[in-house]
């Protein structure tokens, strides 16, 4: 994939809770604002493929969606639209397979949108009946997914970083801090407010060893972008940003299979392929937008992309590395945890700040940019066992 | 209401694994899994055989959930059990007066505990308690 595809356009809208806008408001909304950040203009006409992340629609009641509903959305019945489903990297999924629909040489110039409507309905019947909750599950058995949903599923990982690698719920707690503090500066992100220690290990447990605060919101949003054949690409823009490699990592669906409780080893698979597609390493990156459902998510997935050794996470994020000026700034969009996390649209709007970031255009939230490479990761599904990782660049 | 269902399915299709714990070891990698299947989830060999879970083990990881779905009681301790012999269990402690006594380590026992109903029939399956010190 390396050189074969650029991104010339993205475009999404402020993440949030949205009660006056539908998941074809918010899609529209964002395809257009991606349409207009192509600097030389685009025929909507020019694009002849898309790839549509939706995840919960069939799930709560939204609607099995499919192709024909972007085909709807943004006006265009004359071209292919698949949709994508693969857990919480659906968008980055959707992503990935642009790239690859360009890369194949079949297409010029594709579309990849992602939207998300998740605050129409309480948690109880989303993200936390998600994980099974009563029970059911995995083939229906009574009792393997009882008690579970969304936070659990982080929470059991939680405890055993804690126990083997020494976090506390402190250093969980900076997670929240950082994110938090930097989503103040990005004006797409849901929430723009400090939170202090006190704050986080005050806030009520969800799930021990997680507080609320810890947890990233359920939030409404789409995010777009628009990818070309590279050699096409300065036609559209001055500023096209390069896709080095884009991999998706698979681990067990079921808990009981998996090898341990410290790392997720569908990170470890997504990030090796992508570096080798890519052809960098991880020290190569000046920054990453990285998976935070939960604070402790996010330090095991530095990790496991390699930016540092299992167990070092956690004392390099309290040592300031991590900060939006430090060594490699994680997450300066705030992160799922501050800037929200509308499924389908997390990974796409993970895509559009790196993009904003490499084109130096983030104003207050600027990282510095030193080998103009960024990296974007995003996890989730049945298990936690789907991983995305896609590896950006300013220049080829 | 609709009238109850003569059967529930789930009684037929896991009544090996539900009640008498039928899981499959791998003869090439010796991964043991649950329920059975017919090909090994870790390498993907078909050269398996039946292998029954032993009902105790010890909690290799835990969490306490407070925030559920309608139908149960928080809190509901969450655990993930390395079964003696070999294989993991998910399930849920119950009979603890306090959640907050659960270690990684302490070691568990199965015990049969109603779970669910299924159109009006009971659904049975496997809870955890702690096991007493001995």
């Amino acid at each position: 994939m390396r050189g074969k595809v650029a991104v010339i356009g993205v475009g999404m809208i402020p993440f949030g809770e949205h009660f006056n806008k539908g998941l074809e408001d918010m899609a529209q909304e964002a395809y257009i604002a991606c349409l207009k950040s192509v600097d030389k203009g685009i025929d909507p006409k020019e694009i002849k493929a898309a790839w549509f992340g939706q995840w919960s629609g069939g799930m709560i009641g939204q609607g099995a969606q499919s192709g024909s509903m972007l085909a709807s959305m943004i006006g265009n019945m004359e071209i292919p639209i698949t949709r994508v489903e693969n857990g919480c990297p659906t968008g980055s999924d959707a992503f990935r397979n642009a790239c690859i629909g360009v890369a194949s040489g079949i297409y010029d110039v594709v579309l990849a949108l992602g939207v998300e409507k998740m605050r129409d309905k309480p948690g109880s019947e989303s993200l936390i009946g998600a994980g099974g909750g009563k029970g059911g599950g995995l083939g229906s058995h009574p009792s393997w997914m009882m008690g579970t949903g969304g936070p659990s599923l982080q929470a059991l990982y939680a405890t055993r970083q804690m126990y083997e690698l020494g976090c506390t719920m402190e250093d969980f707690a900076r997670v929240a801090i950082k994110n938090h503090h930097n989503g103040i500066f990005c004006p797409y992100a849901h929430y723009r407010f400090e939170v202090t220690m006190e704050r986080v290990l005050n806030s009520p447990i969800v799930c021990w060893p997680l507080h609320l605060l810890d947890c990233c919101p359920q939030t409404d949003g789409a995010a777009a972008a628009i990818v070309c054949r590279t050699d096409l690409a300065k036609n559209y823009t001055d500023k096209p940003i390069y896709v080095l490699g884009s991999n998706i990592g698979l681990d067990h669906a079921n808990y009981w299979d998996k090898h341990n409780f410290t790392e997720m080893l569908a990170t470890v698979r997504a990030a090796r392929g992508a570096f080798e597609m890519a052809g960098v390493k991880p020290e190569d990156i000046d920054f990453a937008e990285c998976h935070d459902c939960f604070t402790n998510t996010e330090l095991m997935n530095v990790e496991d992309i390699g930016i540092c050794k299992k167990g070092e996470a956690h004392k390099l994020l309290e040592a300031g590395e991590f900060d939006m000026h430090g060594r490699i700034p994680i997450n300066p969009s705030g992160g799922l945890k501050a800037h929200g996390h509308p499924i389908a649209a997390t990974g796409i709007g993970q895509l559009c700040e790196c993009t904003w970031q490499l084109r130096e255009e983030s104003d207050q939230r600027q990282v510095e940019i030193k080998n103009g490479i960024a990296l974007q990761h995003n996890c989730g599904g049945p298990g936690f066992g789907v991983s995305c990782v896609t590896i950006l660049s300013r220049s080829l | 209401m609709s009238a109850p269902a003569p059967a529930s399915p789930v009684f037929w299709r896991f009544n090996p694994e539900i009640f008498r714990l039928i899981g499959v070891k791998c003869k090439d990698c010796n991964h043991i899994t649950y329920p059975r299947r017919k090909i090994c989830p870790v390498c993907g060999s078909l050269n398996i055989e039946e292998y029954k879970l032993s009902r105790k083990g010890t909690v290799h990881t835990f969490c306490i959930n407070w925030v559920l779905p309608p139908g149960l009681e928080p809190p509901v301790p969450l655990v993930i059990v390395d079964l003696e012999g070999g294989g993991r269990y998910q399930g849920i402690i119950a009979e603890v007066d306090d959640p907050g006594q659960i270690k990684i380590g302490d070691k568990v026992e199965m015990v049969l505990r109603k779970v669910d109903t299924d159109r009006g029939i009971n659904v049975y399956g496997y809870k955890f308690r702690l096991a007493e010190e001995s």
